[in-house]
């Protein structure tokens, strides 16, 4: 029943991607893409929103984010909002690029800022930045360990080692393929293992989360049996990748004293489903979904092991199926869709393709050409997340505004008409706690001349752990917003909050405290805490504050209630 | 034993006085009321539903308790006593609980074929064999997802237990998400955080400044999100107000007294004041019951312990007008060998053993399923954890024939090959 209730959904979706596929690479769009004419010069500073997609693909090249939404949301020039302004821009973007927001000085001096050209080098600023892969490296570490204990190898040298990579700009596939053929024998790659060291080399955990997180296809429920809902998700989908994985074992290296990954030279993959009354085995080579089988090379008997497997000592074999997998997750254009759809997800606060684990027929994108635009950017850019990540923010979707506009549909957010209203991520929140409060300002100042990244960066995390283990979802599962009691008990009542509140040297308070212009001291709270100017009625809620006996505990109470308000917990 | 008047721990009307129960109260006898305890508590018993699960941690005997043998060569030395339900026997280690037994139900023909203790507890906590693919709801994340009211700031499913230890564990609540996760009460201790930091005239400032500001927010933009965001916060306040609720200095010597100082005593009575506050599910366990030695005398110790305070507690419920609106469950993992191991032990058996339901739904006094002459196995009506699962849903007035639906993917709230067991319901 479920199926017959999917059907036209389904067959719109090939449809839709049959008429939009095939205008993709055409030399030129012949939609134009919206510009920003319908925004009223007087009251918005002109800024070049779009400019990436004011320029036409050329042969080959990837159709621009905001063309390729044109042509999946033809409406778009018609009822999209109105560009943010810079502000709600700037919180924004510092949000997804370096993970926390702006500092007050960092607001005036963007406000300042008359440049058409600012919000592009201000991405081109903040990608470049020291703090971007220090951020980048929780997202990534937060998307594929997703909070699991470290048992075998470091979580330090894993977070190292993923910030390493980001900053070097190495591809996001190579990545990939050192996660997955690292052995963990190698003290300078053992970090990159952890993906399978810390899954204990479950490989039914491991095949699963390699679907989940590197494919977006979550096959887990077809291991036993053809996916009963999902026609693409296949049993032998499910066994194909076991089989690159069946041969590897844990084995405890008697020198190094730890866990590393070995693996045989024989071993075969053979499933039945629960579902088939003949009960029939069927063997399955490695393969990746929709790829080819990849049987092994014949080699004689004496020529399969560089090291065979014994007591005490490692097996090597000749030809290594989980090396095979690095390469053929990466060959294809999966990978690429699947983290194409992560990174718009966790800017755009939604999938193209959602949720995140489903990308199959039945589910189509809900922007069939967007999703191909992001996708191919990332290939063409040999999986530089930078470029990606500098493509999407330059995009006018990013940067469309949040006030609805006449004429919007209900689900105006789903057709990226308007902003969505989204939650910071735990980190994201943990940081905005210790930004907004000045706390981060203040350690740079009492570190003086040391205050560099590798300094201030660790304190941060250590600072903003307890936010993130009250927010955060339990090991083993995807982080999503739920607001939760206990969550609302700590954020008002723990000490851990309170105790970054009081004024410091640097800090949010001591410049209140200095203030003694209200309507100074309200637009400094509001830069801080929300990256905005203060309203009139703001203004004077700051001046009856500050009229207070106790200013401080005036101020203190103030300043926690917007911390702990909507406005703060989510980006508009 | 009739206990002290009901009144509410904070004793004041306000606190426990939400928007629904004020409709309640209003469209009820308000001129007949005679005084704020009274008022209040009958009202808010009649409307609300709720769940007290007590565990017996270990795997209790059911040959020590519901269903004994006295004479068969595996019923050990105890004699069965006649109780307040005609016709039903239970082991002379529950003096107190059989008095109480016109209450109470047995359903005396379990098997749940499952003799690990993880994978008992699972299917005694959501009804479900434990499978790979998807991971079940425990009754009480069910209990705190259709059972509470909404506007009661009391975690829907709250854990007491004995040790260290406390947290919440969100992923109790399976697909139903992670609000409805359990809620550890170590120790009968508060929640964590409970305590205001500042006084409470600022705290009420601050918490008016949180409002302005979400208001002005909300004008502009809002969405189911936001609203829940600010809501969790008043309902902070609320609980922070009922704090009281876990401080049992209030209630009366005498009736502590009959409850027991020990931790189970304790615990017992803070489930009823939990209870009675509006809390949709309240579990309490008592340990240790894996007795695979000295089982006899384990056991006389340990139901010593249990006897009094849950006869106390059911009474107490009575009395106060929450039995009919509770629904009570004794469990355990599974129940024990009628066979006795050379360490004068009994092992762990799933395959014959008992429950006692009582309160919401339940019909006092009846029973249901029998074993044979030796307790090895069922030889009447015999039922599974989807049998208990449907019985309490149906108990509780919601119907076990329902769905979820995940990611569109019907799955049924009960397994169903599970059917409710009519001949113990009301």
């Amino acid at each position: 029943m479920m199926k017959h209730a999917w059907l036209p959904l389904s067959i719109v979706g090939i449809a839709l991607w049959a008429v939009v596929g095939s205008s993709i690479h055409a030399d030129a769009p012949k939609i134009v893409p919206p510009v920003a004419k319908d925004q009223p010069a007087k009251t918005a500073p002109v800024v070049a929103v779009a400019k990436p997609a004011a320029v036409p693909a050329k042969s080959g090249q990837p159709l621009a984010i905001d063309a390729a939404i044109a042509l999946d949301e033809p409406t778009v020039s018609s009822l999209a909002s109105s560009p943010c302004d810079d502000l709600t821009f700037l919180r924004r973007v510092h949000f997804d690029l370096v993970g926390g927001p702006p500092t007050v000085a960092e607001a005036r001096a963007f406000l300042a800022d008359k440049d058409s050209a600012r919000r592009s080098r201000l991405i081109d600023r903040l990608l470049a930045n020291p703090d971007h892969s220090w951020y980048w490296s929780q997202v990534l570490d937060a998307w594929w360990m997703e909070r699991r204990p470290a048992k075998h190898v470091d979580a330090k040298l894993w977070r190292d080692y993923l910030r390493d990579s980001l900053a070097q700009g190495k591809g996001l596939d190579t990545l990939v393929k050192e996660m997955l053929t690292a052995d963990g024998t190698d003290e300078k790659t053992r970090p990159a293992a952890r993906f399978v060291l810390d899954r204990e080399l479950d490989t039914h955990l491991v095949v699963r989360d390699i679907s989940r997180l590197f494919l977006g296809a979550n096959l887990q429920c077809a291991q036993c049996h053809d996916h009963p809902r999902i026609d693409n998700y296949k049993q032998a989908h499910y066994h194909g990748l076991l089989a690159y994985f069946q041969r590897t074992y844990l084995f405890d290296d008697p020198k190094l004293k730890k866990k590393v990954l070995a693996e045989k030279a024989d071993g075969e993959v053979e499933f039945q489903s629960v579902f088939d009354p003949k009960k029939i085995t069927r063997k399955r080579a490695p393969g990746v979904p929709g790829g080819p089988e990849r049987p092994d090379p014949v080699l004689a008997k004496d020529q399969l092991y560089i090291s065979a497997p014994a007591k005490e000592v490692r097996g090597v074999p000749r030809h290594s199926r989980r090396s095979l997998l690095a390469n053929d997750l990466t060959a294809g254009k999966a990978l690429a869709r699947n983290l194409a759809n992560r990174f718009w997800a966790q800017l755009l606060g939604k999938g193209v393709v959602h949720p995140l684990d489903q990308i199959h027929e039945d589910n189509p994108p809900s922007h069939p050409a967007l999703l191909d635009s992001l996708t191919e950017t990332l290939l063409q850019a040999r999986y530089d997340h930078k470029a990606l990540l500098r493509v999407i923010c330059n995009s006018a979707a990013y940067q469309r505004g949040g006030e609805a506009r006449a004429g919007q549909p209900k689900n105006a957010e789903d057709r990226l008409l308007i902003a969505r209203l989204r939650p910071l991520s735990p980190e994201q929140m943990g940081h905005a706690l210790l930004f907004a409060t000045g706390q981060v300002e203040a350690e740079r100042k009492a570190l003086g001349a040391k205050a560099t990244p590798e300094a201030v960066w660790p304190r941060v995390e250590a600072q903003a752990a307890p936010f993130i283990a009250v927010l955060a979802a339990q090991p083993g599962n995807p982080d999503q917003f739920e607001a939760r009691l206990e969550q609302a008990l700590f954020l008002a009542n723990h000490g851990h909050l309170q105790q970054f509140l009081p004024p410091r040297p640097g800090n949010l308070m001591e410049r209140l405290l200095a203030e003694k212009d209200p309507a100074k001291a309200a637009d400094e709270l509001y830069l801080a805490v929300f990256t905005r100017l203060s309203s009139a009625d703001e203004k004077v809620e700051m001046a009856r504050a500050l009229q207070e006996k106790d200013k401080q505990t005036a101020l203190r109470d103030l300043l926690w209630a917007l911390l702990g308000s909507a406005e703060f917990r989510f980006i508009g | 034993m009739r206990p002290e008047i009901a009144r509410y721990a904070c004793n004041s009307p306000e606190h426990t006085l939400n928007r629904r129960s004020m409709l309640g109260v209003l469209g009820g006898g308000l001129a007949t009321a005679t005084s704020a305890g009274s008022l209040l508590a009958n009202p808010l018993a009649r409307q609300h539903k709720r769940v007290l699960m007590v565990f017996l941690s270990g795997g209790v005997s059911q040959l020590e308790t519901w269903d004994p043998k006295p004479g068969a060569p595996t019923g050990g030395p105890f004699r069965a006593i006649p109780t307040s339900a005609p016709g039903v026997h239970i082991c002379e280690l529950l003096p107190y609980t059989a008095s109480q037994m016109h209450r109470l139900a047995l359903v005396r023909g379990v098997n749940t074929a499952e003799d690990d203790h993880g994978k008992g507890s699972h299917i005694i906590h959501t009804g479900r064999r434990q499978e790979p693919s998807l991971e079940y709801p425990h009754l009480g994340s069910v209990a705190a997802k259709f059972v509470a009211d909404a506007d009661n700031p009391i975690p829907g499913y709250l854990n007491v237990v004995p040790g260290g230890g406390g947290g919440s564990n969100a992923a109790d609540a399976a697909f139903l998400g992670p609000r409805y996760g359990s809620v550890t009460i170590s120790d009968g201790r508060a929640p964590a955080n409970i305590d205001r930091p500042v006084d409470p005239l600022r705290e009420q400032q601050r918490h008016d400044l949180r409002r302005a500001a979400d208001q002005r927010f909300m004008a502009r933009r809002k969405s189911a999100q936001t609203e829940a965001y600010t809501q969790t916060y008043d309902q902070a306040l609320q609980l922070m107000q009922k704090k009281a609720l876990f401080d049992l200095t209030s209630e009366p010597a005498k009736l502590t007294e009959s409850y027991g100082t020990h931790d189970f005593g304790r615990h017992c009575v803070l489930a009823r004041r939990l209870l009675e506050g509006g809390a949709p599910f309240v579990k309490i366990s008592h340990t240790n019951y894996d007795t695979h030695h000295e089982n006899f005398d384990f056991h006389i110790e340990q139901l010593a312990e249990f006897d009094k305070p849950f006869a106390t507690l059911i009474e107490d419920l009575h009395q106060r007008g929450l039995l009919s609106t509770t629904l009570v469950m004794v469990v355990s993992e599974f129940g024990r060998t009628p066979n006795i191991n050379r360490n004068y032990g009994r092992d762990h058996w799933s395959k014959a053993w008992s429950v006692a339901l009582g309160g919401c739904g339940i019909r006092g006094g009846s029973f249901c399923g029998k074993t044979n002459a030796q307790g090895t196995e069922v030889v009447d009506r015999q039922v599974h954890g989807g049998h208990l699962f449907a019985t309490y849903l149906k108990a509780l007035g919601l119907d076990p024939a329902k769905k979820y639906y995940v990611d569109q993917r019907p799955i049924p709230m009960v397994d169903p090959t599970g059917s409710p067991i009519g001949e113990v319901l009301s």
